[in-house]
C-alpha cells in the first residue's frame, strides 16, 4: 500500500491518456459484462423452459399470424392433451405514448392447469372469474409500477379498435401471480372473452395456444399429432414444446454463445494492444524517473513490480467500472415489454461474470504489462541517467 | 580518520560501437570520513564514471572498490540496490525529482524502502525539509519550485535515509549564482555540522572552492590531489 502513491502518480502523469485508456477498457468490459450476461441469461432461459407443455402457433408466421379460436376444441380432442389456453395479445401504451405495454387475453384457469410453475391464489383466480375486465399481474411488473389490487390500468391499444370506436381499455387488477423464478413473473393476463368480445378486428382468433399434456416424454408425438390434425386446414400449425421452440428460435439467430464469445475475444485482443502500448509509452517517457528510483535503492524486480502493478491497477479499476456499468444497464435493457410479455424477466450480470471479468482483466494487464515491466527491470541506471 | 571510500587499481571501460574505450586507468583513491571532496577535470576525464562507481551505480571491470566497509565489486545487483538505499544520497545536476509528486512525497521516496511507519516517515520528511529550509513548500510540485528550491528538495531526499556518503554530480550546474551559493553553503553545513562525507563533481571553480580536498582528473587518471581550506 505504501507504494500506491507512486503507482497513482504514474497514472496521473498523463491524465488524459490514462482516462482515455480507462474509458477504452471500461467500454470493452461493459461489452464483456453485457454480452456475457445475455449469454448466461439465454442459457438460463433454455434451462428453465419446460417440455411439460406445448405451444401451438401458425405455421405461416409463428407468433404473428393469428389462428381461428375453433382450433382450441380440436386441439383439446387430441389424445394426451389435458388443457388448452388461447393467447390473444393487446399491444398498447400505458400513461405515455412511449411506454409500451402488452396485455394477454387467455383462459386463466386453463393456464394454471397447464403451467405447474405458475402460482395464483384461489381467491385471485376466483376474482378473475368474477371480474370481466380483471387482470392478474406478475409480481415483478406489479412491483415495477407500484400497482396494487383494485388499481385501474388504462391501456391505449395500438393493434385493434373496440366496438365502441375507441382504442382505450380499462382493466382492474384483481390479483397477482408468481413463479419459481419471481423475476420472470412479468406478464399481464386478462380474460380472453372480455377482449374478444370488444375487438372489431381479429375476433375469435388467437396468436398462440398453450397446451397442457399428460406425459412430457411424449411431447414430440403429441405436437406432431396436433400439427397433423390441421395439415389440410388453411390455418396450419407449428407445434413445439417451449424448450424446443426457444432453441429453434435462437438457432435462427445463430450460435449466440459463439457470437458473443467471438465479439468479446476480438474486443479483448484489440484492447491488449492498446493497453500494452499505453503502458509501454508511459515507461519509455519515464525512463529517467525509473532510473532515479533504482538509484535511490529500488531493486530491478521492485521497479518491475511497480510497472506491472500500474498495469494491474489501470486494468482492474477500468474493468470494474465497465462491469459495474453493465450490471446496471443490462437489467434496464432487458426489462422491456418484448421480453416481459414472453414471460422472461430482466437479465442480470451473474457473479460468475464478475469473477471472469476480474480474471480476464488480470490476464490482460499482465500480458500487456510484462514487456514494459521487463524493460523497466533491465534499465541500466547509468545509461538512463545520461540519456543513452 | 578512517577511509570511507577506497579504490584500488580500478579500471572501467565502455563499449562505443565496436570500440572499447577505457575511461578509468588503474585508479587508486581513498576518501576519509567527513571529507568534502571536489572532483574537477575536463569533460571525458572520468569524473562522473568515478562518481558512479563510488555511488554503487556501476561496477568496475577490474580492481576493488570498498565504500562504507562494503566491497561493491562483489555485490549482486539487488545487494547493490539495498546498499545504495542505506549508504548513499544522490544529488544530480538536473535534480531528477519525480514531477507528479509533491516535494514531501519526493523526499519520502527513499523511506518507502524502509520499515518505518507512515507517521514516522512523515516526521522524518518534515525534519529534512526543515533542514533545507523548505517546510513551507512541502506540498508544492517540482514545477512550482525554483531551480534552487528543487535542488534543496533533492538534497533533502538524499539526506532522508541518513546516508554515509553524499554523492553530488554538478549540483550547481543548472543554477544561477545566488541559488548555487545557497546550495553550496547547505552542503558545507551538512559536511561541517553533521559530518557528512561529500563527493562532488563540478566544473565550476567557485563551487570547488567549498571542498576541503580537490582532485583533478585527466584522461582517466588522478592528475592532482590538493587539500585546501574551504571558502
Amino acid at each position: 500500500m505504501k507504494y500506491l502513491p507512486l503507482i497513482w502518480a504514474a497514472l496521473r502523469r498523463k491524465p488524459a491518456r490514462s482516462l482515455l485508456t480507462c474509458f477504452s477498457i471500461a467500454t470493452a468490459f461493459f461489452l464483456f459484462g453485457t454480452l456475457q450476461g445475455i449469454n448466461v441469461g439465454i442459457e438460463k432461459i433454455t434451462k428453465l423452459t419446460s417440455v411439460s407443455h406445448l405451444i401451438v402457433m401458425s405455421r405461416v408466421s409463428p407468433g404473428l399470424t393469428p389462428m381461428p379460436l375453433a382450433h382450441e376444441s380440436q386441439i383439446r380432442s387430441v389424445p394426451g392433451v389435458t388443457a388448452v389456453a388461447p393467447f390473444d395479445v393487446l399491444v398498447g401504451t400505458y400513461q405515455r405514448p412511449n411506454n409500451p405495454m402488452i396485455v394477454i387475453g387467455t383462459d386463466l384457469d386453463a393456464m394454471i392447469r397447464i403451467s405447474a410453475d405458475m402460482m395464483v391464489s384461489p381467491q385471485d383466480a376466483a376474482a378473475m372469474r368474477r371480474t370481466r375486465n380483471g387482470v392478474i399481474v406478475g409480481v415483478t411488473t406489479l412491483r415495477q409500477y407500484g400497482w396494487k389490487v383494485g388499481d385501474q390500468i388504462p391501456l391505449h391499444a395500438l393493434n385493434t379498435v373496440r366496438t365502441d370506436g375507441t382504442s382505450d381499455w380499462h382493466f382492474t387488477i384483481v390479483g397477482s401471480y408468481t413463479l419459481q423464478q419471481p423475476d420472470w413473473a412479468t406478464r399481464i393476463f386478462a380474460n380472453y372473452d372480455f377482449i374478444n368480445e370488444a375487438v372489431t378486428t381479429g375476433k375469435n382468433q388467437a396468436i398462440d395456444f398453450y397446451v397442457g399434456i399428460s406425459d412430457p416424454a411424449r411431447s414430440s408425438a403429441i405436437a406432431q399429432a396436433i400439427d397433423d390434425r390441421f395439415a389440410n386446414s388453411p390455418d396450419q400449425t407449428a407445434t413445439a414444446n417451449e424448450k424446443d421452440y426457444l432453441e429453434s428460435t435462437l438457432a435462427q439467430i445463430g450460435n449466440i454463445s459463439f457470437l458473443v464469445n467471438g465479439v468479446v475475444a476480438a474486443v479483448m485482443f484489440t484492447l491488449l494492444f492498446l493497453t500494452s502500448n499505453t503502458i509501454a509509452q508511459s515507461v519509455r517517457e519515464r525512463t529517467s524517473e525509473l532510473a532515479v528510483l533504482k538509484t535511490l535503492g529500488f531493486t530491478d524486480s521492485g521497479v518491475q513490480w511497480l510497472v506491472l502493478t500500474e498495469a494491474l491497477v489501470l486494468g482492474l479499476l477500468s474493468a470494474a467500472i465497465g462491469v459495474a456499468l453493465a450490471s446496471r444497464v443490462l437489467p434496464w435493457m432487458t426489462s422491456g415489454p418484448a421480453l416481459s410479455s414472453q414471460g422472461i424477466g430482466a437479465m442480470h450480470v451473474p457473479g460468475l461474470v464478475y469473477a471472469a471479468g476480474a480474471g480476464v482483466a488480470t490476464l490482460l494487464a499482465l500480458v500487456s504489462g510484462v514487456p514494459p515491466a521487463l524493460r523497466a527491470r533491465r534499465l541500466n541506471i547509468v545509461a538512463a541517467l545520461s540519456g543513452r | 580518520m578512517a577511509a570511507v571510500v577506497s579504490l584500488q587499481n580500478v579500471v572501467k571501460s565502455y563499449t562505443r560501437g565496436r570500440q572499447r574505450v577505457e575511461v578509468l586507468h588503474s585508479l587508486n583513491l581513498e576518501v576519509q570520513s567527513g571529507e568534502f571532496l571536489g572532483l574537477m577535470g575536463p569533460s571525458g576525464s572520468g569524473k562522473t564514471t568515478l562518481l558512479n562507481l563510488i555511488g554503487g551505480l556501476d561496477k568496475p571491470d577490474e580492481g576493488q572498490i570498498t565504500v562504507a566497509g562494503e566491497r561493491l565489486d562483489r555485490l549482486s545487483g539487488s545487494q547493490m540496490a539495498a546498499w545504495r538505499a542505506r549508504h548513499v544520497g544522490f544529488v544530480f545536476q538536473f535534480y531528477n525529482l519525480l514531477p507528479v509528486l509533491s516535494a514531501e512525497r519526493n523526499v519520502e521516496v527513499p523511506l518507502l524502502l524502509t520499515k518505518l511507519s507512515r507517521a514516522q516517515r512523515r516526521t522524518n520528511v518534515a525534519a529534512a525539509l526543515a533542514l533545507v529550509g523548505l517546510s513551507d513548500r512541502a506540498s508544492h510540485k517540482p514545477t512550482e519550485l525554483s531551480g534552487g528550491q528543487q535542488q534543496r528538495v533533492a538534497i533533502a531526499r538524499a539526506l532522508i535515509a541518513d546516508p554515509t556518503l553524499l554523492v553530488c554530480d554538478e549540483p550547481t550546474g543548472d543554477l544561477d549564482r545566488e541559488s548555487a551559493e545557497e546550495i553550496l553553503q547547505l552542503l558545507t553545513i551538512l559536511n561541517q555540522k553533521q559530518g557528512k562525507t561529500i563527493i562532488m563533481v563540478t566544473h565550476d571553480p567557485r563551487a570547488a572552492a567549498y571542498a576541503t580536498r580537490l582532485l583533478h582528473m585527466d584522461k582517466g587518471t588522478l592528475a592532482r590531489d590538493e587539500s585546501r581550506t574551504t571558502a
